[in-house]
């Protein structure tokens, strides 16, 4: 026998050994949107690697924009697709392709395009040269939209890992400040140790059903009674640990002010809104639509999570001195709010959190690219003082602002206000009234430091201190008595000066032997040294005031004409598998 | 519950085991403290006048963020290669893609300097000249209690 024949007879034998194997039929439709991000990123890194001189944030911001541009008409085609034929998987199972996927791709698209131009604004002011930031961004997004989209549990992971793992670096970008690094440490810590518990929840759950497919998952739960249960609700709870951690909710939420404090401003609105889509949007698939049937056991958890995180976070923020670290524990607070319709495991609930989520990340991404601007180069000017009568210098940027923290605050006209009513709405349905009452509470308290932020902009500056300085002290002192901190109270001559301020004017006053001196080392009664220090001019550029006008509009106009958004949310649930 | 009994007992074993790991080592290790000389940072038998460089270029790093990467690749390449045949063209069309997304970011570590091995470009010399001359008119220098400004005297050699 000649070799070649031999050859064929090896050939012949090992393919009927092996059999055919069934591939996967791929509808690169359903994946389209993640493929433009990846590409962009490759593209990007490409080009900056094959230029002799660093890229400017120009060049890497057109690629970016155009990706993010793309990605967004692709998700577009992609509702009309689903619309049109309505939802089915695709890649053997491991993607679904229904309205709640598409929403979600739709939603971080559109994030994304935003976030990309505040970073162009931020690239540009601190000098960073380079592609990786924006290239970091379209990786980490296509993470997100991994998780919207994924329909298997394996898949959900590596969504959460791409997320993550370009968030840590993200996180890390500001180089010149410690804080950045000492974010991204904590940051890359917490969250690998919450993936590996996640990744434990998936072998749990893989071990006691059989299967990481979610609608297999549910298909097995249906048709069959597991009689020791514990092996799968023990994967249920490491599950929720670690999706909780990635949209910070109460206990889990320890790293969210230190990372958003020390991340790039940028950097952290894109995380608060995308991060916490893509957790959420993962979550609401794998616990309303695979273990809907167990949801008596999981209930009452959302329930205790949900009722700490709204609390915890909208009182803590109220004596926060840091904006960022004051927006962290508001987002804190409403991921409080959106865990309200997955504890109503609804379709009605789902459907509203998805639309808080697309109302939030918007108002979200708006009071980081603010709050980007008035940190101003360096980005380290984020003291509550910095806002000061920020009104009378920039009358635009704090109406921005403005809107935003109403919104968030969920005063009517926003679209805030109807997201806040539509997740309690979907609460008392389910018959979870105190939880529903315990959610207007932690509203009417968070309404305390959004509103104080809003009077310190507007206010007048340091000639009448006294009523400049009322908003922040009476929100301070709300704080102090909410958190039972500090319960002695002393209002000082000319202003209403927080507790904890008066405590340490006095103590510092009877050291030095002048009390009127005393007043400056403490936060509140630092009217009399705003007109000292001298605030840096702010400048806007266009990439961010681009972007504040879009999230603006987005929240005003669909908080005035709310009719399509809440169709599109509803029509987004009406579609999940 | 008699299940759990050895996990318990080795539970029980490794915590003693531990302790007596530190008592015994503490009990057995001998008690001299380290002289100052011992603790000096040693430099060629030349009495170390400058504090060692605190921060130093780890250039291992990005070698092993290369090797992950082309680990990753050889990994994900391995179980393609067992069944090439039956994944025919989609297969290979996959591989190739996936190939292209690593080679860009190796290219993206290359340009960034990755690779670049040669000797370090350095901003500004540590030390310019340091001869045996020079060393011996420091140190006799020193011994005789005046710092002579020589070419590697801390100030000159340095560019600061």
């Amino acid at each position: 026998m000649s070799p070649a024949h031999l050859l064929t007879a090896a050939l012949s034998v090992s393919a009927v050994r092996g059999g055919t194997l069934s591939l996967p039929h791929i509808d690169y439709l359903t994946i389209l949107p993640e493929l433009i991000f990846l590409g962009g990123a490759l593209v990007m890194l490409l080009h900056s690697a094959l230029i002799r001189r660093t890229m400017d944030a120009a060049t890497s911001t057109s690629w970016a924009l155009s990706a993010a541009t793309a990605a967004l008409v692709a998700s577009l085609v992609q509702w009309y697709e689903v619309s049109a034929h309505g939802p089915k998987v695709a890649v053997a199972g491991a993607v679904a392709f229904d309205g709640f996927s598409v929403f979600v791709t739709i939603l971080v698209s559109s994030a994304t395009l935003v976030a990309i131009l505040i970073s162009h604004s931020w690239l540009e002011r601190e000098g960073v040269r380079g592609p990786e930031m924006q290239a970091l961004m379209l990786v980490s997004a296509m993470g997100a939209m991994l998780m919207g989209a994924a329909n298997d549990l394996i898949m959900v992971f590596l969504g959460l890992e791409i997320l993550s793992i370009a968030l840590y670096v993200l996180a890390a970008f500001d180089h010149r400040r410690p804080a950045s690094g000492e974010a991204a440490l904590k940051y890359f810590i917490l969250g690998a140790f919450s993936s590996a518990v996640f990744v434990y929840g998936i072998a749990l759950v893989y071990g006691a059903t059989g299967t990481t497919n979610l609608p297999q998952i549910a298909d097995f739960l249906s048709r069959n009674l597991l009689l020791h249960n514990g092996l799968l609700l023990g994967g249920l709870a490491l599950l929720l640990a670690g999706f909780c951690f990635k949209i910070a909710a109460v206990p889990f939420h320890m790293w969210t002010p230190d990372v958003y404090q020390g991340a790039p401003t940028p950097v952290t609105g894109f995380m608060s809104a995308i991060a916490k889509v893509g957790g959420f949007a993962a979550l609401l698939r794998v616990f309303v639509s695979s273990f809907g049937l167990l949801r008596a056991d999981w209930q009452p958890a959302i329930w205790v999570i949900a009722a700490l995180t709204l609390l915890l976070g909208a009182s803590v923020a109220l004596v926060q001195r840091d904006v960022k670290r004051m927006l962290a524990y508001s987002s804190i607070n409403h991921a409080g709010f959106v865990l309200l319709g997955l504890q109503a495991a609804t379709s009605r609930g789902v459907s509203d959190s998805l639309y808080y989520l697309f109302a939030y990340a918007f108002m979200a991404l708006g009071s980081f690219a603010v709050v980007s601007i008035v940190g101003a180069k360096g980005d380290g000017n984020h003291r509550l003082d910095a806002y000061r009568s920020l009104g009378r210098r920039h009358p635009w940027l704090a109406a921005a602002f403005t809107v935003f923290l109403l919104g968030q605050a969920g005063i009517p006209f926003t679209t805030g206000f109807l997201a806040k009513l539509a997740v309690v709405e979907a609460a008392v349905e389910a018959h979870s009234v105190w939880l529903a009452g315990i959610a207007m509470v932690s509203a009417v308290v968070a309404a305390f430091f959004y509103l104080g932020l809003v009077r310190l902009m507007w206010a007048a500056p340091a000639a009448d201190a006294p009523v400049a300085g009322a908003p922040a002290g009476a929100m301070a002192s709300v704080g102090a008595a909410t958190a039972s901190m500090q319960p002695a109270e002393r209002v000082s001559a000319g202003a209403l000066a927080s507790p904890v301020g008066t405590a340490a004017g006095q103590v510092s006053g009877s050291a030095a032997g002048s009390p009127a001196g005393a007043g400056s080392t403490s936060g509140e009664e630092a009217g009399s040294t705003s007109e000292e220090t001298e605030e840096p001019a702010l400048s806007t550029p266009l990439g961010v005031g681009i972007a504040i006008a879009l999230c603006a509009g987005v929240t005003v106009v669909f908080g005035v004409i709310p009719a399509p958004l809440l169709d599109f949310a509803h029509q987004a649930t009406l579609l999940i598998r | 519950m008699d299940s759990y009994l050895p996990i318990f007992v080795l539970l029980v074993l490794g915590v003693l085991f531990a302790g007596l790991s530190f008592v015994a080592s503490g009990m057995l290790a001998p008690r001299k403290h380290p002289t100052a000389a011992k603790l000096a940072p040693y430099e060629c038998g030349i009495v170390p006048d400058v504090d060692p460089p605190q921060r130093f270029p780890v250039r291992f790093y990005l070698v092993a963020m290369i090797f992950i990467i082309f680990d990753i690749e050889i990994v994900f390449l391995y179980p393609w290669a067992v069944i090439f045949r039956q994944l025919r063209t989609f297969g290979l069309v996959e591989v190739l893609v996936f190939a292209g997304a690593v080679f860009i970011s190796f290219l993206y570590l290359v340009s960034n300097g990755a690779l670049d091995w040669g000797p370090v470009r350095r901003l500004m010399p540590a030390v310019r000249t340091r001869t045996t001359a020079s060393t011996v008119r420091r140190v006799a220098a020193r011994a005789a209690g005046s710092e002579l400004p020589g070419p590697d005297a801390p100030g000159t050699g340095r560019a600061a």
